[in-house]
């Protein structure tokens, strides 16, 4: 009896591929004898192609059958098989079989009859050089591992014959075999069901087979195995699809007696993958894990039912398919060499950042140098002092407890948000963890040459010209707005001005790799959470860069979010007071600063650029520093909006708006006042909107010198001279001693507190200062005194006076008088040990102040004094029993504390695992390898005609190719992130100066 | 066909240009707005809380009886009192206005070798529940008449202050002055004194860590710390106790004794000091005043000291106590940390009110002097704060005593001044003018009804002449502004 061979084609919406498909069909040199056709609910033109066709049988089926159950469907049609050279030819509308598939095929099952699944070797529909798909097997854990794929065919795979399984799509198998075992797993819908199949098969004790002569081109329309492409949705759907499969293969496959284990470990797995789908840059694929997870856990009737059936045909031990698995070592040599040869493939398109060789370290070394030659009165510090420099808790735990919702030990203290910049302070922290005080010395040793370095590394972005980098280095050293920053000690601000130009680097680079749109985000997180008043300038560049983003959306939609989960409790407490306003207040601790007027703002001064008080100093007249500041920052100004003549101005105009929304940001700041600090009111920093201003103006004058090529170097030379010359004063400021950094003595506290709170932790410190309004400001302190991570904005800009504020306010009044009051009771209360009244500063009614509460308490028989201390004169209250009157409560921050801190931690900690340089992940290697086939032969068919009708422009024709196709996939792009080492690819940015100049290049 | 496409590069790069163009316009005239518009301002306050201390015991310290250095010539630097003086002082509940006893302790004269009569510490602790301090008053007058001191000597009984400014005294030849400390407080004092004369700050090295014991009074001579200072003035500091300070004058003109003064604190350095009451008995030439000819002790005049770093500008104001003569006014320029005399203006005899303002921070007090049939004498008058509120004036017995109020207030002040026997004097005080009232001695007034007020008793007669302040409680026991953040 001969052997008859019934087809089974199945479309779904397929007609772009079915023409060719059909066509191979009819072309077949031994012809099935029935052919049916399954048509799953298509609304284009396939149920007609299928019709046209003619075939045996035409089955119009439901949309939402998948592969297997069309299958079903169709053989359910025909007769039940009476011999075993009855055969099924499973294809999809995008197996393209070639014109003898079949006769070999079906040679391959006459000659074996133990054969009884007989795979082609499945090609690439347009580069049909190119494997696809040749057999397939598992890992010993049950992996699915496909033997071959994407791979130039040149005969090296033919030998290859007895496998483990077979793709779906051009498969041949005996109809008796197949129903036998009744047909695919309904539960696997796309992905493993021809694998779980053909294991069947072999444990029934048939053989499966390759058939290297039978070749079927395969397009991953996604019917017969999963959807190849790479866009977004359709790659989470597979990944999905590939989980759920192979977990319910675990499951089907796995003794009974160890299910219980598998299920149990099924979320928890979950857990740990979506880890490493983060680490992989695979965000999307998260909610796929848990969904597939989900869905094994709770789908007891399907695996219940694959369990049933597999164990009725099984006739044969696991043992007997060992020696088909591939080892997992073998898999991960495979694929190392395959992510090589994919890395190697990218090295040639893109330039790289040459950080050594293009002048980087150079400039470092050079900003280095006039770092010490600035901080030389520094040099040697343990701790700094003066501004808003303080110390940091001593302890990492301490640091830490003072992130998120809960206990402000602040003060008297209270229960509420901490700023998002306590996180900042406590990373910071953590990195001298040895002594996180050291962390801010460290800031100022470092800030010059980790200026020069971000700026250098952000203007990488924008040209590949290493003295221009270095220029924008220069430009962002001397930013008067930092090293007044500097000067005054705002550490907040001087971050902030650290961090931008990396944001900027992660931020062009997000919409090409997860890795830098995470790292934008955390940036983004530290930069507002630094200076909140950045935070709308920044949502507008946001907003902006997700409109333009197209389908990179999703890369830029999620940049936000760190700073909000950090934000949360903060916004939230202030939704519950009505004070949104204060959202915005400096955090840390409050440094007061005059109104600057709007012309030194445009000049990029938050505040004074010392030159009056240097000439003044050196009685140098006849220079009007009002006059000759602006006319030496004028170059600047001139080559920065130049640049919006030049080519790349659209370039350059993006960077003026940023330029302008900083500039914007620094004048509202200018104009709001919403801390205090005793009796002086806090203006909200406008140094930090300066500072992105800065950036703005920076861009845009390399963005302009870039384009005038050789010509750059004078203009940008002469415009950094200028500068540095505008800020001597400032970068001398240490040496005058007009700023008001100094070396600090690691103490914020009497040297006698300090040692009491060696032994007491808690002990209290009512500090008295007087004011210069004839005030007094009473705080108190615990322990060793202030800290810098336990600073709040609720506090500094509190509008209202708590009761036990206002017990305060009483007790520190009548301290400071002669007063019939006892204050025993209130100091005991509020855990008092000592007091300290600070000198008073230059004003009368201050030193008035000063002198009553001095002889108020030298007159309280309670008190005793102690004597001068660098901090003020200090009295002692007898002995109160601090840690019972004023412990810290547990757990103050309750429910709510923990789950906002919960929430930040998954945010924040996604984005970490998110910004990890580890580079891509298997599935993204394998997508990436496939993309490039398919492309490389798009190009391919591309440029043939193109070359020979354009002969001499053939040059610029390939270049604009080697352009675009770095824009391809993210996949790829992935890959590159890592070879950087996480800080980008350094590649041009695509959308504007690079492609501008090379279309000059060829203008001319 | 290279024409087109060079066409449209030409037109491509006008089309960048003109768009550049628009681009650099739009960043100028954004720019320039912002440097023309002006934003609003959002300023929130600070929170802060006026305290208002509770009122404490009230306490004065009357420096008692006047004391000589030379009586015995074996303990040349040792004092001994001469004569007693008499002592008036009252108390009143500050709201009822009902007469509270003082109690009254002894304070050890510890330098008296005489002690026959010690200096006295009237002591009116607060009533139960009372939010306002009772007022208490008192003051001492003593007239002496030996070879060596004669004249009249009244003072105010102080309170004791940590930091307290006296302008007066001389240890010029012929002048002996001699500082007394006391201490009311039970804590000891650690008190420096710092003596500024004609020629700048004195070093003394015996000025600094001078030990008050509490209860006890401490007399320091001047000659021993500045010997042969014209025009001292002394800045008295005190650590731990307060102590309450005053300086004895007497001066020898050949044999016969000059005059005698007790001179009381002036009121601590501000821009504005007031004298409320100048008793002029003989006038000065116009030629003093010009050229500083026949300038000596007796000389109506003003001292003024600035302890600060600049050289202050003062403008001298003098008009009329009773408001019957137009003022005078003379700026003069006074060096920082010298302590500079200004004659008065050439004057009548009467009394004046002196009002003295500077663009620095100064110290000043007025001297004039007497000379007739009936003997030398010499007065200090010290600058005085200014009186908020009720307050209460002790006239002890002595001469035609007068009480000059001067009403700084922005109002008019009507006054009711309530004898301590007797019926209540109405008075009607205008904004910023003075007024004289006649006070009879060894009576208690309480004055009520004032806002700002400065307040000088002066006494006068033949050949006689003194005077005391009235200096408000010390601002310890004023309200104070807290800030808890």
């Amino acid at each position: 009896m001969q052997p008859r061979v019934t087809a089974i084609l199945v479309a779904r919406n397929g007609a772009k591929h079915l023409e060719r498909t059909l066509k191979t069909l009819s072309l077949q040199t031994r012809k099935p004898d029935i052919v049916i056709t399954v048509d799953c609910g298509s609304s284009d033109a396939t149920a007609q192609l299928l019709t046209e066709f003619g075939p045996t049988q035409f089955i119009a089926a439901d949309a939402d059958l998948h592969f297997g159950q069309a299958i079903a469907a169709a053989v359910r049609v025909t007769p039940p098989p009476t011999h075993d050279r009855e055969l099924l030819w499973l294809l999809a509308q995008d197996s393209a079989p070639d014109p003898n598939a079949l006769e070999v095929l079906v040679d391959a099952l006459e000659i074996a009859p133990s054969v009884a699944v007989a795979g082609p070797k499945v090609m690439e529909w347009i580069a049909g050089e190119y494997i696809h798909n040749f057999g397939e097997s598992m890992t010993p854990t049950g992996a699915t591992v496909t033997l071959v794929e994407s791979e130039l065919d040149q005969g090296q795979h033919d030998g290859l014959s007895d496998v483990l399984a077979v793709s779906a799509g051009g498969l041949l198998v005996r109809h008796t075999v197949w129903e036998q075992l009744g047909g695919f797993d309904p539960a696997l819908s796309v992905v493993d069901d021809s694998l779980d199949f053909c294991v069947r098969v072999r444990l029934a004790g048939y053989r499966v087979s390759v058939v290297p002569a039978a070749r079927v081109a395969s397009a991953g329309d996604g019917v017969a195995g999963p959807n190849q492409s790479s866009r977004g949705r359709l790659r989470r759907r597979r990944v999905r699809a590939e989980r759920s499969a192979q977990l319910h293969r675990r499951l089907v496959y796995a003794p009974a007696w160890t299910l219980v284990f598998h299920w149990l470990s099924l979320l928890p797995l979950a857990f740990l993958r979506s880890i490493g789908q983060l680490l992989r840059k695979e965000p999307g694929a998260i909610v796929g894990e848990f969904a597939a997870a989900f869905g094994a856990a709770f789908n007891g009737m399907r695996v219940g039912n694959a369990r049933r059936s597999f164990a009725r045909t099984r006739t044969l031990g696991w043992d007997a398919i060992a020696t088909l698995r591939v080892p997992s070592a073998e898999v991960r040599r495979r694929h190392s060499l395959k992510r090589e040869s994919s890395l190697f493939g990218l090295h040639g398109d893109r330039p790289e950042i040459r950080f050594f060789s293009g002048g980087g370290a150079w400039t470092m070394l050079a900003a280095a140098v006039v770092g010490i030659i600035m901080m030389v009165p520094l040099l040697g510090a343990d701790t700094l002092t003066g501004g808003g420099l303080l110390p940091l808790s001593p302890s990492l735990p301490e640091l830490w407890a003072s992130v998120g919702y809960g206990w402000r030990d602040l003060g008297l203290g209270f229960v509420g948000a901490a700023d998002p910049f306590a996180a900042v302070v406590a990373v910071l922290g953590s990195i001298a963890f040895w002594s996180p005080s050291f962390a801010l010395v460290l800031v100022y040793a470092l800030a010059f040459p980790l200026a020069a370095v971000g700026a250098w590394m952000a203007a990488t972005r924008l040209t590949d010209r290493g003295s221009l980098r270095a220029l924008a280095a220069a430009l962002w050293v001397l930013a008067p707005t930092f090293l007044i920053a500097l000067a005054t000690g705002r550490p907040a601000a001087i971050l902030v001005h650290l961090l931008l130009p990396w944001l900027f680097f992660a931020w062009i680079a997000a919409a090409r790799t997860w890795s830098a749109s995470a790292s934008a985000a955390l940036l983004f997180a530290a930069v507002s959470a630094s200076a909140p008043s950045l935070a709308p300038a920044l949502l507008v560049g946001w907003l902006l860069s997700v409109a333009l983003a197209g389908r990179r959306v999703m890369r830029f939609i999620g940049i936000p979010m760190p700073a909000l989960a950090l934000a949360l409790p903060l916004i939230l407490d202030r939704g519950l007071r009505g004070d949104w306003l204060a959202l915005v207040a400096d955090p840390g601790l409050p440094v007061p600063s005059g109104h600057a007027p709007t012309l030194q703002l445009l000049l990029g001064l938050p505040g004074s650029d010392g030159w009056a008080a240097v000439l003044d100093r050196f009685g140098i007249v006849g220079f009007d520093p009002q006059l000759f500041v602006p006319i030496l920052l004028a170059p600047l100004a001139v080559l920065a909006l130049l640049a919006l003549l030049l080519p790349g101005a659209r370039l350059a105009s993006g960077a003026w708006l940023v330029a302008l929304l900083g500039l914007g940001t620094a004048l509202v700041a200018n104009q709001l006042v919403l801390a205090a600090i005793g009796a002086e009111p806090v203006r909200v920093w406008s140094g930090s909107g300066l500072s992105l201003y800065w950036l703005g103006l920076v861009g845009a004058l390399i963005i302009g010198l870039r384009s005038l090529r050789r010509f750059a170097s004078t203009p940008g030379v002469v415009a950094a001279l200028a500068l540095a010359v505008v800020v001597l004063p400032l970068i001398g400021s240490l040496h005058v001693g007009t700023a008001v950094v100094r070396e600090g003595t690691g103490q914020t506290q009497p040297a006698f507190v300090a040692a009491e709170a060696q032994i007491d932790n808690r002990v209290g410190t009512l500090k008295l200062t007087p004011q210069a309004d004839g005030g007094l400001l009473a705080s108190i302190e615990r322990g060793v005194g202030a800290t810098l991570n336990q600073q709040s904005t609720l506090d500094s800009t509190d509008q209202t006076l708590s009761i036990r504020e206002k017990m305060l306010a009483e007790l520190a009044g009548n301290l400071a008088s002669r007063s019939g009051r006892d204050a025993s009771a209130d100091l005991a209360e509020l855990g008092i040990r000592f007091i300290v009244l600070q000198p008073a500063g230059s004003s009368i009614d201050a030193a008035d102040t000063a002198l009553r509460t001095e002889t108020a308490l030298d007159g309280n028989s309670a008190l005793a004094p102690v004597g001068d201390t660098e901090f003020g004169r200090l009295w002692q209250f007898g002995e109160t029993d601090t840690a019972a009157s004023t412990p810290i409560p547990a757990r103050a921050g309750g429910v709510f504390g923990l789950v906002t801190l919960l929430i930040a931690l998954t945010v924040v900690g996604s984005a970490v695992l998110l910004s990890l340089p580890i580079g891509a992940g298997r599935e993204a290697v394998r997508q990436a390898n496939r993309d490039a086939i398919r492309r490389a032969a798009r190009a391919d068919a591309k440029q043939k005609p193109r070359r020979v009708r354009r002969g001499k422009g053939s040059v610029a024709s390939d270049l604009n190719a080697d352009l675009d196709v770095p824009l391809g996939t993210d996949l790829e792009a992935d890959l590159a992130i890592d070879r950087e080492t996480g800080v980008g690819t350094g590649l041009e940015a695509p959308d504007g100066g690079t492609a501008d100049s090379v279309e000059d290049d060829h203008a001319r | 066909m290279p024409d087109k496409s060079q066409l449209a590069r030409i037109g491509g790069r006008a089309g960048r240009g003109v768009l550049g163009l628009v681009g650099i316009a739009v960043v100028v005239a954004t720019l320039g707005a912002a440097t023309l518009v002006t934003l609003p301002t959002i300023e929130r306050g600070a929170q802060s809380s006026e305290i208002l201390p509770l009122p404490s015991e009230q306490q004065r310290v009357c420096p008692g009886p006047l004391l000589t250095l030379a009586e015995d010539s074996t303990q040349a630097q040792s004092a001994s009192s001469v004569g007693a003086a008499s002592a008036v002082y009252g108390a009143v509940d500050a709201v009822s206005l009902q007469q509270i006893r003082p109690q009254v302790t002894e304070i050890t004269a510890v330098d008296d070798s005489n002690s026959r009569q010690p200096p006295v510490l009237l002591t009116v602790p607060v009533q139960n529940g009372a939010t306002v301090p009772p007022l208490l008053a008192g003051s001492q007058s003593q007239l002496a008449a030996t070879d060596t001191i004669g004249g009249l000597a009244v003072a105010a009984c102080a309170e004791a202050a940590s930091d307290s400014w006296i302008v007066g005294g001389s240890t010029d030849i012929g002048s002996t002055s001699l500082l007394l400390l006391s201490n009311p407080t039970p804590v000891l004092a650690t008190v420096d004194v710092m003596v500024f004369g004609e020629s700048g700050l004195v070093d003394a090295p015996g000025a600094t860590g001078i030990l008050v014991q509490p209860g006890e009074q401490r007399v320091i001579p001047l000659a021993g710390l500045a010997p042969n200072l014209k025009s001292p003035v002394l800045q008295v500091s005190s650590r731990g106790g307060q102590v309450a300070a005053s300086l004895e004058q007497s001066s020898i003109q050949g044999i016969e004794p000059g005059g005698v003064e007790i001179v009381g604190v002036t009121a601590t350095p501000a821009t504005n000091q007031t004298i409320a009451g100048v008793r002029v008995m003989a006038a000065v030439s116009a030629e003093t005043v010009t050229t500083g000819e026949g300038f000596n002790a007796n000389t109506p005049s003003i001292r003024v000291f600035v302890p600060g770093t600049k050289a202050a500008t003062v403008q001298i104001g003098v008009t009329s106590a009773d408001g019957t003569t137009e003022g005078t006014s003379t700026q003069v320029d006074v060096e920082p940390g010298i302590a500079t005399e200004i004659p008065l203006a050439p004057l009548a005899v009467g009394s004046f009110s002196v009002h003295l303002r500077s663009d620095e921070p100064i110290v000043a007090a007025a001297r004039t002097a007497t000379d007739s049939a009936g003997g030398k004498d010499f007065g200090w008058f010290s600058a005085s704060a200014p009186l908020a509120g009720s307050f209460a004036v002790a006239v002890a017995a002595g001469p035609s005593p007068t009480l000059h109020l001067v009403n700084g207030g922005a109002a008019d002040a009507a006054l009711t001044l309530t004898p301590s026997e007797g019926t209540p004097v109405d008075l009607q005080i205008d904004a910023g003018a003075s007024a004289t009232v006649p006070v009879s001695g060894g009576t208690t007034y309480v004055v009520s009804g004032g806002s700002e007020l400065w307040a000088l008793v002066d006494y006068s007669g033949d050949g006689v002449l003194s005077s005391f302040a009235l200096n408000p409680p010390g601002p310890l026991a004023s309200s104070i502004r807290v800030y808890t953040h």
